[in-house]
């Protein structure tokens, strides 16, 4: 027995020796001179991904874009890490661990990192935060943006007004029906542009598009691929005619289920979100079921934000507004779905929007849920 | 040289204890030799090192002379040796063709081809008259055409080596008869059988030759003509065994057990128990024969609390008992040793100290106040294990898994008996054991008789029944046939009382 | 009570799965083109290069410890525990819902909550246990529909009543007072998650293997889950044993929920199944089923799961070969069940057992009265 004890303790200590022997490529996470290893020039980029994958077709996979876009133009080095969980601790032990392996700027998509951000924006002074879609508080929604974070909000309900309306008016008359992942602020502003947006349309360009409150849905997560699946072949079912679908990994179920249907000859729609989803639609016959996409530029987002630390100008300590009067949201620029009508009265709205003559409600009223 | 098998200076340690201490082991081509040797003496795991199921931490193997590395028993099985198991390795909703082919079958462009397969099996079936369908379902058929399956699967592998190991255990007399039938034929066509057995009467009958196994060492090779039952017996357990035993005068004394017309739900298609009343007094044995099946089980359930009566009454020690939970039975004073020891007297994983206090772990001085006194039980458990003499590799510390089964049944006996009970229920007190054990448990049965106490015995074997009883009650179908001292009483009575037929004796 | 050379075969019996767990994901490390000692040496540097890290590897080990504890407890006992889950959400649902409810005094509040989140879990694991011992329902398949049943409930309940004034899918931050996260633990951590859980996990260790080694309780209980019949014959009553033991199995999950989501984390989310109560199967796995080991194999498991970032942070493996190599070594790791059934074989080849076999007249004792 103390043989086999002896032999583990002589294995960790081969792997500790060597360890300590071997030149690490990447710089010794606990070396005192970090900042001289890592200088400015090579800015090493990390980001940490929310719940679901880093190829989830829409939030992490939209940053991540965004962090290899400006990793190809300027040279950077790249890392995500993906937590073991959903908890605060979780995300804040991933950030530090890019903290310590080097990576000084990281990237952290979603209102979950809130808490997270809160608590590193004063342990790892530093570093430098992006962190879209919320802004650091200690839990009491009272935001405390220090000097080396930004915050990047974006318009959703905008991105869903244009959505709604490019739906309701490429349809003309149906009904529409949306499925969110967690009811979280984000996707609940996704929803109510996207219901103003149809109503706008029914108000002003005569469509007759039916929208009812049991085909408004949350599923509760962003991941759960099947139940998206279910829920959107229950609303096709009871006749909806188009989803919009903003739930992660969930809205890749809605799409399937979209998919086969239009397979099999039903026309059915799917709304995409966060990023053009149209590819993600395409089915056998090389036509795709996404009808147009509620984007929100995170990609771009990001890729200034590390342009701007690049150039010296990280704006920390600010909440930034991504909407359609900087380009922030939309809808994609091609949409093979649409007819080049809607498009151009889509624009409309956009241009109205941004000269201050259209404005969306980033509130519920009397809207569903 | 004629030795098919020759198994040289093999050893094999297991932790404790030495299974096999350089046991040098030979059988000749055509015979039928018998390995005897009491539970644990090591006889299976010799056997199980020639089939490849152990490794021998030393000694070889020769097969027809030349020396054979058996790692597996795939490589048994190629080099000609088969192997019928205690239990039956058989897929109970298979047919038996299924089940021979298991393995090994043969197969046409990835189909089965079951065709061939049970022609070759009937084929075999008609040249050793083994008269096995191939098509039947295993679930169908009865214990003896089981066996015989085995049989067919070693047969069919081209078995020249024939392992039987306990082969009769299973089978009653008229089966035993049919398997010696099949044996011999086997013999003539040319094959050799070694016989893995503890019941002498069988060696007489069958084998040329035996070799005799106590405590992991070969005690010798004898030629059966040469020799008798009585020498057998004596080589084995070391001394001379007594086979009748020795037993005075009952001196009967008040009513211990008293069951009044209690009927009880029979289980699984058995027989319940209708208007049963029994009586035992203390200090006498009441031997209760009868088939197996015919309510027994319902009837030492119903005793001992664990099956509710659904009329009727017991009553120990004049104490109606029949709401009672088993504990609390127990502490009025009954004890229990049951049929099945695997199943209901021994937790096998436990040390046999633990099994040893399992009864009454939660009294002084085993315990105080929820803690239980491990020095305390281990003293209780030494003493235990050397008034009855029970035989651990590893003392009051070994798991009663790692107890040959005779020492597992002193394990219980000793268990059962040092609580001091006034009632005794053993139920097949004996079954599975060797002549050794046998011989002891039965003195400790009569022994407590003599002590006063009032002893129930259940047993399947009229032999042990007809030894030990004062008084034999006969029970069929649920329902007791009659009650006979055991000086009016025969083996043909009883036996014509366990087949139903009333024989009205008051006792 | 176990003897000693027993407990220490299962002590080589998981140091070897844990040895071949990594060197399993060794391989897995060479095949994706990385290189496994510096691998190897920035996973264990992770989870333990300064007092921070140590601290979490704890605190991450917590949950895992009471999960593990609850899974051995019950499968000691015969009961297959799959519903740590479960039982780990309704302990958290309590301890936040008092949490939330009530400002008492920090020492007043975090005893009352550890209490409730004690019967939470304990009433979640008897059910199972009632339904098996009345009705003979398989405990895995009712645990598994307990822990949907526990989901859901969440699901409803913290949004309804817990829910902060903007998030619809997450329970109010839980206040300081309520938390088990105390200040002098974190800053002697420097900063660490560290909490009173771990000195909870110790405490319910040492009464568990109390319970299980000397109590006429813990003799019960394994008398049971060995065997059934015999324990019920020897005048045990069976189905009591067997709510017990899964109410105590459950209590302990319970446990691990408070530690969980009033201690390592600081909030309630709904939508989620917490992966320890599933990780405890394999921490009572590889722990052997006993208390000590469940400790210890949750901590090697809290280490691997703390340093698996700072591996993907270091190296060029990405996140999700990380996660594969690290479920690779648990899954392994946990496989010593396997090792057992084959230790005879193992031992042959040991590099110890060819050494004596190669050494003529070894000096070891058994082979000494040889020939």
């Amino acid at each position: 027995m103390r043989k086999w004890l002896a032999l583990f303790m002589i294995v960790c200590f081969l792997f500790a020796l060597v360890g300590c022997g071997d030149d690490a490529p990447p710089p010794a996470a606990d070396d005192d001179e970090n900042g001289d290893v890592v200088d400015e020039a090579e800015l090493r980029v990390g980001m940490v991904t929310d719940a679901g994958t880093i190829d989830d077709k829409s939030f992490n996979q939209g940053t991540w874009e965004g962090v290899q876009m400006a990793a190809r133009d300027f040279g950077l080095e790249t890392r995500y890490l993906q937590p073991g969980g959903t908890t605060e601790a979780d995300y804040i032990t991933e950030i530090g661990n890019l903290v310590d392996a080097g990576f000084m700027f990281i990237v952290c998509p979603g209102f979950k990192f809130e808490t997270a951000i809160y608590d590193v924006q004063d342990r790892y002074p530093d570093a430098k935060f992006v962190l879209i879609d919320g802004y650091p508080h200690a839990g009491d929604w009272d935001p405390v943006v220090k000097e080396n974070v930004v915050s990047i909000f974006f318009t959703e309900h905008e991105s869903g007004f244009l959505a709604g309306l490019a739906t309701a008016l490429q349809l003309g008359e149906g009904e529409v029906g949306f499925i969110g992942g967690m009811e979280i602020p984000p996707v609940q502003k996704f929803s109510w542009g996207f219901q103003q947006g149809v109503l706008y349309a029914n108000e002003n360009y005569d469509t007759n598009i039916v929208m009812q409150a049991e085909n408004f849905i949350y599923e509760g997560t962003f991941e759960n691929v099947a139940a998206g699946q279910q829920l959107a072949a229950a609303m096709f079912d009871k006749g909806v005619d188009a989803i919009f679908a903003a739930a992660g990994g969930v809205g890749i179920g809605a799409i399937n289920e979209a998919k086969a249907r239009a397979a099999a000859g039903e026309e059915v729609w799917i709304v995409g979100v966060d990023v053009d989803q149209y590819d993600e639609g395409i089915y056998e016959t090389g036509k795709s079921i996404i009808l147009t996409s509620a984007m929100k530029y995170i990609d771009v987002a990001t890729y200034d934000m590390i342009q701007a630390e690049l150039d010296g100008t990280f704006p920390g300590g600010e909440i930034l507004t991504f909407n359609a009067g900087n380009y922030g949201i939309g809808i994609p620029r091609e949409n093979p779905n649409l007819d080049p009508e809607v498009v151009e009265l889509v624009d409309e709205a956009f241009k109205a929007m941004q000269d201050g003559t259209l404005v969306v409600s980033d509130e519920q009223g009397d809207l569903f849920r | 040289m004629n030795n098919i098998v020759e198994m040289r200076d093999i050893r094999k340690e297991f932790p404790g204890v030495v299974a096999c201490d350089d046991i040098t082991f030979q059988v000749k081509k055509g015979e039928i030799h018998a390995l005897l040797g009491e539970n644990g003496a090591g006889k299976s795991t010799l056997m199980n090192i020639l089939f490849g199921l152990y490794q021998p931490d030393q000694g070889d193997i020769y097969l027809r002379g030349e020396k054979a590395n058996i790692a597996n028993p795939n490589i048994a099985n190629d080099l000609g040796i088969g192997m019928v198991h205690q239990h039956f390795k058989l897929v109970h909703n298979f047919t038996v063709t299924e089940n021979i082919i298991l393995g090994l079958e043969p197969t046409r462009h990835f189909m089965i081809n079951k065709k061939t397969a049970s022609a070759r099996i009937a084929e075999l079936s008609k040249r050793y008259s083994l008269n096995v369908n191939p098509d039947s379902i295993i679930s169908d058929v009865s214990v003896g055409m089981q066996q015989r399956v085995e049989i067919l699967k070693m047969l069919y592998r081209d078995a020249e080596i024939l392992i039987f190991d306990e082969p009769t255990a299973v089978l009653t007399p008229q089966e035993v008869r049919e398997l010696m039938k099949i044996m011999r034929g086997l013999i003539d066509e040319g094959k050799t059988i070694i016989l893995i057995t503890h019941k002498l009467r069988e060696i007489m009958a069958i084998a040329s030759r035996c070799t005799v196994i106590r405590r992991g060492s070969v005690v010798g090779t004898v030629n059966v003509a040469d020799t008798t039952e009585e020498k057998l017996a004596e080589m084995m357990v070391g001394r001379t065994v007594l086979f009748d035993v020795e037993k005075g005068e009952g001196k009967p004394g008040k009513e211990m057990l008293q069951i009044e017309k209690l009927t009880v739900e029979g289980t699984g298609g058995g027989h319940g128990l209708k208007d049963f009343s029994l009586t035992v007094r203390c200090g006498e044995i009441l031997g209760l024969a009868g088939v197996d099946g015919n309510g027994q089980s319902e009837l030492v359930e119903a005793i001992i609390g664990l099956r509710r009566a659904n009329d009727g009454r017991v009553l120990i020690g004049g104490q109606n008992v029949t709401a009672l939970s088993v504990r609390d039975r127990i502490q009025i004073g009954m004890a229990h040793i049951p049929e099945d020891r695997h199943k209901h007297g021994l937790i096998l994983d436990y040390t046999v100290q633990e099994n040893l206090i399992l009864k009454n772990y939660f009294t002084e001085p085993f315990s105080r106040k929820g803690i239980l006194d491990w020095n305390y039980i281990y003293g209780h458990a030494e003493r235990v294990i050397r008034d009855f003499d029970i035989r651990a590799g590893e003392g009051a510390h070994a798991t009663a898994r790692s107890l040959s089964g005779g020492n597992q049944q002193k394990a219980i006996v000793g268990r059962e008996i040092d609580g001091n009970p006034d009632l005794l229920v053993a139920v097949q007190p004996t079954r599975g054991l060797d002549v050794g054990a046998i011989e002891y448990i039965h003195k400790r049965l009569v022994e407590q008789r003599d002590q006063g106490k009032a002893v129930l015995l259940i047993s399947l074997e009229l032999d042990e029944i007809l030894d030990l009883s004062d008084r034999i009650a006969v029970i069929f179908n649920g329902e007791l046939v009659g009650i006979v001292n055991v000086d009016d009483a025969d083996e043909n009575m009883i036996g014509l009382m366990m087949a139903g037929g009333k024989k009205e004796v008051s006792a | 009570m176990k003897t000693r050379v027993r407990v220490k075969k299962d002590f080589t019996m998981s140091l070897f799965a844990v040895l071949l767990g990594m060197l399993a994901g060794a391989l897995l490390m060479l095949v994706t083109g990385s290189n496994p000692i510096e691998n190897f040496y920035y996973l264990f540097r992770g989870g333990l290069m300064n007092i921070e890290r140590i601290g979490n590897t704890l605190a991450t080990a917590t949950p895992l410890i009471f999960a593990g504890l609850s899974v051995a407890f019950a499968f000691k006992t015969g009961l297959f525990n799959i519903g740590g889950a479960g039982q780990m959400l309704i302990g958290g649902l309590c301890a936040t819902a008092i949490g939330l409810t009530f400002s008492w005094p920090k020492p007043i509040l975090l005893t009352v909550i550890v209490l409730a989140s004690l019967f939470g879990g304990a009433l979640w694991g008897a059910l199972p246990g009632v339904l098996k011992a009345r009705f003979n329902v398989h405990e895995v398949v009712s645990t598994i529909m307990m822990n949907w049943i526990a989901y859901w409930s969440v699901f409803y309940i913290v949004p309804q009543y817990f829910k902060g004034p903007f998030l619809e899918t997450e329970s109010q931050r839980i206040p300081e007072a309520a938390s088990l996260k105390i200040p002098w633990l974190t800053s002697l951590f420097s900063g660490s998650y560290i909490n009173l859980g771990i000195f909870l996990a110790v405490v319910c260790v040492v009464i568990i293997s109390i319970i299980l080694e000397r109590t006429t309780l813990g003799y019960e209980l394994k008398a049971v889950g060995y065997n059934r019949d015999a324990a019920s014959a020897a005048g045990i009553n069976v189905n009591r044993n067997i709510v017990l033991s899964m109410a105590i199995a459950g209590a302990l999950a319970g446990l691990g929920g408070a530690t969980f989501y009033v201690g390592f984390a600081s909030n309630m989310q709904i939508g989620v199944l917490p992966s320890q109560g599933f990780d405890g199967i394999a921490v009572a796995l590889l722990g052997a089923n006993s208390p000590w080991g469940a400790l210890a194999a949750a901590i090697f498991f809290g280490l691997l799961h703390t340093g698996k970032g700072f591996m993907s942070a270091m190296t060029v493996t990405p996140p999700e070969i990380s996660d594969t190599i690290i479920a690779t070594i648990i899954y392994f790791a946990a496989t010593s069940v396997l090792i057992e059934r084959n230790w005879n074989r193992i031992k042959q080849y040991s590099p110890v057992a060819l050494y004596k076999k190669v050494r003529p007249g070894g000096v070891d004792s058994t082979a000494g009265g040889e020939q």
